[in-house]
């Protein structure tokens, strides 16, 4: 049904004009200088605020994690700890003991030094080196052994495997005068990824049981002596030699741990694992740009993950108050309408 | 007596006290509407310039003009009368009150008797949409979005609204 002209006209016709009065309320309404507050011209509404807000938290994400990125770059070890493993050092006193990891500049790839006074020392050394390729670890391993039977030593354990990631284990044992030199062989053999030397003390136990063999062998003089000068009754007799018997085999037992701690202390023990970088998993050493960029990127990492943490722990609330808002809207629009409908 | 205005609405020099003068008329028609009670209309147009005045700083030439700005104030600050309104009644139904107060039903002076008494036949929400789409000549996109409703909602409302006006008027003619 189409409304007649007329009603239109004569609802526009009749259009209300505020009263005097209202008019000059409102001037004076409009005539008063309005209080700002201090911060009125910083307030945004929620939604510009929202457009402004995230895009600055995003920057400021970023900033930081260049920032840290480029602090955390001067630090070539915190890229390598990631990607090389260290060994533990299981040594119950050790002298001397060192260590290196990730060091692929050549003047790192010498061995550290070791003592060089006259004590008896047990000195064992693992090195990890890695080479190009499956082929090289052969070389490298074939390298290994004719480098220890160079040196006077010989080989404990040897494992070398081949194919497309090639890796090679082996335990040389070479004199401890040539450890030095062994040490530095064996690290020239590809690039030194770890080194770690361990040196423990033997000259007490030597001294120990250097003592211990003399008392007994002091021991076993004297029994000898009464043995052959006195005349003793048949039951003494009996007991002196049982006596000489077990000092005599305690000699023997005293003898093989010196001749055992010696021997120990004559050749020192090298564990060499020759790897490739596929399967030692280590990356060339980075240039800094590149280290800056794996920095910030991981502090951008755990950024998103503080974040993902944040939006999981406060979803719920959010979603709580979505729903509180939508049915607050919902309530007042029906409000409204019955309000209307009067 | 004219305010500079804290802030610009457009790149002319408009200023609240500009826009006030040129949109009074507008917001009290409307409030009129709605509220059929010109003094009840007038107060609620004072209290209107009155938060507009405040939240000038805040209005956004970019999300509308300032006589959709204008009326959702006013609405929201009659829907607030209404509210206020319906609990006085409900208050008033409570304790018994027999004689009803302020339900003063008055258009004022412009208003034909025929127009002013047939206006008194429909709801709020037809005469507002009435007054939004015929006589502020507010489209019908505006009207929506100011009312909250679609489009075709506000379409549905208006006719009904002139059919339920034009019906009464001829019934108020045939009588006379």
């Amino acid at each position: 049904m189409t409304p007649s002209p007329e009603l239109i006209h004569e609802l526009r016709a009749s259009r209300p004009s505020a009263p005097a009065e209202l008019r000059a309320r409102v001037r004076a309404v409009a005539s008063e200088r309005p209080a700002r507050a201090p911060w009125a011209s910083w307030r945004l509404p929620a939604r510009r605020g929202l457009l402004v807000a995230v895009p600055a938290a995003a920057a400021l994400a970023v900033a930081s994690a260049g920032v840290l990125g480029v602090a955390r770059s001067d630090s070539p070890q915190a890229v390598s700890q990631g990607s090389l493993e260290k060994s533990t050092l299981q040594t119950a006193s050790p002298e001397y003991d060192t260590s290196t990891a990730g060091q692929g500049a050549r003047s790192q790839t010498q061995p550290a030094p070791l003592t060089t006074d006259e004590r008896a020392q047990r000195v064992s050394a693992t090195l990890t080196v890695e080479v190009k390729d499956a082929n090289a670890v052969s070389h490298a391993a074939q390298s290994a052994l004719d480098l220890t039977r160079s040196l006077g030593g010989y080989v404990v354990a040897s494992s070398v495997a081949t194919g497309e990631e090639g890796s090679a284990s082996i335990t040389v044992r070479v004199p401890v005068n040539k450890v030095q030199a062994a040490i530095a062989g064996l690290s020239d053999l590809g690039r030194l990824v770890s080194q770690q030397v361990t040196i423990d003390d033997l000259q007490q136990s030597l001294d120990e049981l250097t003592r211990r063999e003399a008392t007994t062998r002091t021991q076993i003089a004297r029994i000898r002596a009464r043995l052959e000068s006195e005349s003793l009754d048949p039951q003494t007799e009996a007991v002196l030699r049982a006596r000489l018997q077990t000092l005599r085999t305690e000699l023997v037992s005293i003898r093989r741990g010196l001749a055992a701690t010696n021997a120990e202390a004559r050749m020192s023990t090298i564990q060499v694992s020759v790897v490739t970088p596929d399967a030692s998993g280590a990356a060339a050493p980075s240039s800094r740009i590149d280290r800056t960029i794996d920095e910030a990127l991981n502090v951008l990492a755990w950024e998103g993950v503080v974040a993902l943490g944040l939006l999981i722990v406060l979803a719920p609330f959010a979603l709580v108050g979505l729903a509180a808002w939508v049915g607050r809207r919902v309530y007042r629009r029906h409000e409204e309408e019955r309000l209307l409908a009067t | 007596m004219t305010l500079d205005a804290p802030r610009p609405l457009d790149s002319t020099t408009s200023s609240f006290a500009s826009v006030a003068e040129e949109l009074l008329d507008d917001v009290y028609g409307y409030l009129l509407y709605l509220t059929k009670n010109w003094a009840v209309a007038e107060d609620l147009t004072g209290e209107t310039f009155e938060a507009a005045f405040k939240k000038w700083r805040r209005f956004d030439p970019g999300r509308g003009t300032p006589r959709a700005w204008l009326l959702a104030i006013a609405r929201s600050t009659a829907l607030d009368w209404f509210r206020a309104d319906a609990r006085r009644r409900k208050r008033e139904e409570r304790a018994g009150a027999m004689e009803r107060s302020g339900e003063l039903t008055t258009f004022g002076e412009g208003f034909s008797a025929e127009l002013a008494a047939s206006l008194q036949w429909l709801s709020a929400g037809e005469r507002e949409v009435l007054a939004l789409r015929v006589v502020l000549d507010l489209d019908g996109e505006e009207t929506a979005r100011l009312l909250g409703i679609s489009v075709t909602a506000v379409s549905t409302r208006l006719s009904r609204a002139l059919s339920k006006l034009e019906e009464r008027m001829r019934d108020h003619d045939a009588v006379a």
